[in-house]
């Protein structure tokens, strides 16, 4: 075994805490079950590392299983991959095809790279891509993840880097696909890009998070009949059109959001203070743990109108987060462009 | 706007840290000619305060020095204090290193009270009423306590309020600044929803200029009427996008290529 990957095992063992280092070994599923009884946990945690680096000398593909544990730790990109017109697409995916057809031809341009690939049941193909130069070892430590779902033109990445360019020819070549490019879409939950992706959120008849309808006519509180409800109307009407735009059921959960604004700086008709020419040129960012849900949760709470603007709602229809908004020329509202 | 002679490396010195923000009462018998005292006392006591449970010889000083000083070229108007600087050095504890002292932590108190309160101060006390620190929030701790109990005054922590907040947006924005400008960068924080949402909304540089500029009537002087007008306009322009309204939010964090600062109390100075 690579010394680089059984350094990388050990290092990964002895960071794990004593108490869950078994129920992480079982995860992994690699060793046996007798081998695992052969590892005392309460023994030093350098000899643990150590007892299963010399177990892992005999299998090659221990690496994957990291991709489970660390799934939730990395930002995701989409990327789309547009099938060819002019077709050499086979009909049936084939999986022993793109391992080999992708090694070759990540290899044929680099010869240090560790390349390792893990099956899911969802039709799921990871792959785990260690990454070196010409002169040194692959840097296991910074590894960059692939998810191809082979049903689908869609791959996630983790992490962009400089060598993405290749990773693509790779794909595009093993994929049998005409082209690839990026989409403007990140999320550190490759759960919630598979939802706006897939389209598995809030459709009409079937959800994909199904949760209990809400009660609609809830029995009245005993309350003071002497108050009254201010602004009833509104707040409902607030609440019907929040629903039409956002769906009944759970947001995929996105953390940021990214507008990059040239538009022509125009407050209210009084404050037409800058004469300029010149676009105001701006960043807005927005992060939330649940961008969507609380967006949703604004024009309710009275700090935004309703409907909410179409920038921000369109984020799942659109399957982007990341804009780049210029003056559209006669019309106030201003439109989305191409990276 | 003061004529004393500055010291620049000390100034310098100031620039690029982050400073914590406290509110001190004003200090019953304080002395500019007792610095050198002040000193030794308060080594004394960082050094036993640091001590404490440990078992260590008697006269050791584990390497700690703390030294008083003046201030100078930080007064607003001539009335006001000298600010006084703090600093806590430490010595290098191997033998054969070089035992020079190497600063682990600051403070320094100045006065910006105005003519105003100073008229009403009674004698005996000095009002040294901004105290800001940086370095180890324990070593804070230990010399705060220590001029409160020998100066009969209290340290709070200040908060800097949004409208203030605001006021620095709109007076860094306007500062000319030579080198590459970096934006005006506004942080909201909006309350009173199930998930928390920040909203950052940075401006290039020269075009928040260009609206400060737009704003202001009279170089050099700065009105609330002004800073609510460059803040509506910037919250106009962003409600015009998103349908947010911005003012309903909470600004938490202003930043420029000046000066940063959070609402938390915590400031830094660039430039």
């Amino acid at each position: 075994m690579d010394e680089t990957v059984a350094e990388y095992i050990r290092r990964t063992v002895l960071k794990i805490p004593r108490c869950q280092i078994m129920e992480m070994l079982t995860m992994w599923e690699f060793l046996s079950k007798t081998q695992l009884q052969t590892i005392n946990v309460h023994q030093l945690k350098e000899r643990i590392s150590q007892a299963v680096v010399e177990l892992c000398e005999v299998i090659t593909s221990i690496v994957n299983d990291q991709i489970v544990s660390n799934s939730h730790n990395f930002v995701f990109t989409i990327s789309g991959i547009f099938s060819c017109i002019t077709g050499e697409e086979t009909d049936s995916f084939n999986l022993a095809d793109f391992k080999y057809k992708f090694k070759r031809s990540l290899r044929s341009a680099l010869k240090n790279v560790t390349i390792n690939f893990r099956e899911y049941e969802d039709n799921a193909i990871w792959i785990r891509i260690a990454w070196g130069t010409q002169y040194t070892k692959p840097n296991q430590y910074k590894a960059t993840y692939v998810v191809y779902h082979s049903q689908t033109p869609y791959v996630f990445i983790s992490s962009l880097r400089s060598s993405i360019p290749l990773l693509c020819q790779a794909l595009v070549h093993a994929s049998n696909y005409h082209d690839i490019h990026e989409m403007e879409l990140r999320s550190r939950c490759i759960d919630s890009l598979k939802d706006i992706v897939f389209k598995r959120y809030s459709q009409t008849f079937q959800t994909y998070h199904p949760r209990p309808l809400q009660e609609r006519n809830v029995a009245p509180e005993k309350v003071d009949p002497r108050i009254i409800q201010e602004n009833k109307r509104e707040k409902e009407r607030i609440q019907s059109v929040n629903q039409e735009i956002f769906g009944e059921g759970l947001q995929p959960k996105i953390e940021f959001a990214q507008y990059k604004l040239e538009t022509m700086f125009k407050g209210e008709p009084e404050m037409d203070i800058l004469t300029e020419k010149e676009p105001f040129r701006c960043v807005v960012k927005f992060s939330s743990p649940h961008l969507l849900e609380a967006l949703k949760s604004l024009a309710p709470a009275g700090m935004a109108d309703a409907p909410l603007s179409p920038l921000l709602t369109c984020i799942p229809q659109k399957a982007r987060n990341y804009f780049k908004i210029k003056e559209r020329k006669g019309i106030l509202s201003a439109s989305c462009l191409g990276p | 706007s003061s004529t004393e002679n500055v010291d620049p490396q000390k100034i310098a010195f100031l620039l690029r840290k982050q400073w914590t923000l406290y509110s001190v009462t004003p200090m019953y018998k304080f002395s500019y000619g007792n610095l050198k005292e002040y000193s030794r006392l308060l080594s004394a006591f960082v050094a036993a305060e640091k001590q404490k449970g440990l078992a260590v010889e008697v006269g050791n000083d584990l390497g700690i020095k703390v030294t008083l000083s003046t201030l100078l070229g930080l007064k607003g108007t001539d009335q006001d204090q000298v600010a006084v600087l703090v600093q806590i050095a430490s010595r290098s504890q191997l033998p054969f290193e070089n035992a020079e002292n190497k600063v682990v932590w600051s403070g320094w108190f100045c006065c910006i009270s105005g003519d105003d309160l100073l008229e009403s101060v009674p004698e005996d006390f000095t009002c040294l009423s901004l105290f800001l620190a940086n370095g180890a929030e324990s070593y804070t701790a230990i010399v705060g306590s220590w001029f409160q109990k020998t100066f009969d005054c209290y340290f709070s922590r200040l908060t800097i309020s949004p409208l203030n907040l605001a006021w620095m947006a709109a007076m860094w924005t306007g500062c000319k600044v030579d080198s590459h400008m970096a934006a005006t960068e506004l942080v909201f924080s909006v309350p009173c929803i199930p998930q928390s949402l920040d909203i950052s909304y940075a401006i290039h540089s020269e075009d928040a200029k260009a609206l400060w500029d737009t704003v202001q009537k009279t170089p050099g002087e700065v009105t609330q009427e002004e800073v609510n007008l460059f803040m509506d306009c910037l919250y106009s322009h962003f409600h015009r996008h998103f349908k947010i309204h911005l003012s309903a939010t909470r600004l938490v964090k202003v930043s420029t290529s000046i000066a940063s600062a959070h609402c938390d109390g915590n400031i830094k100075v660039l430039d």
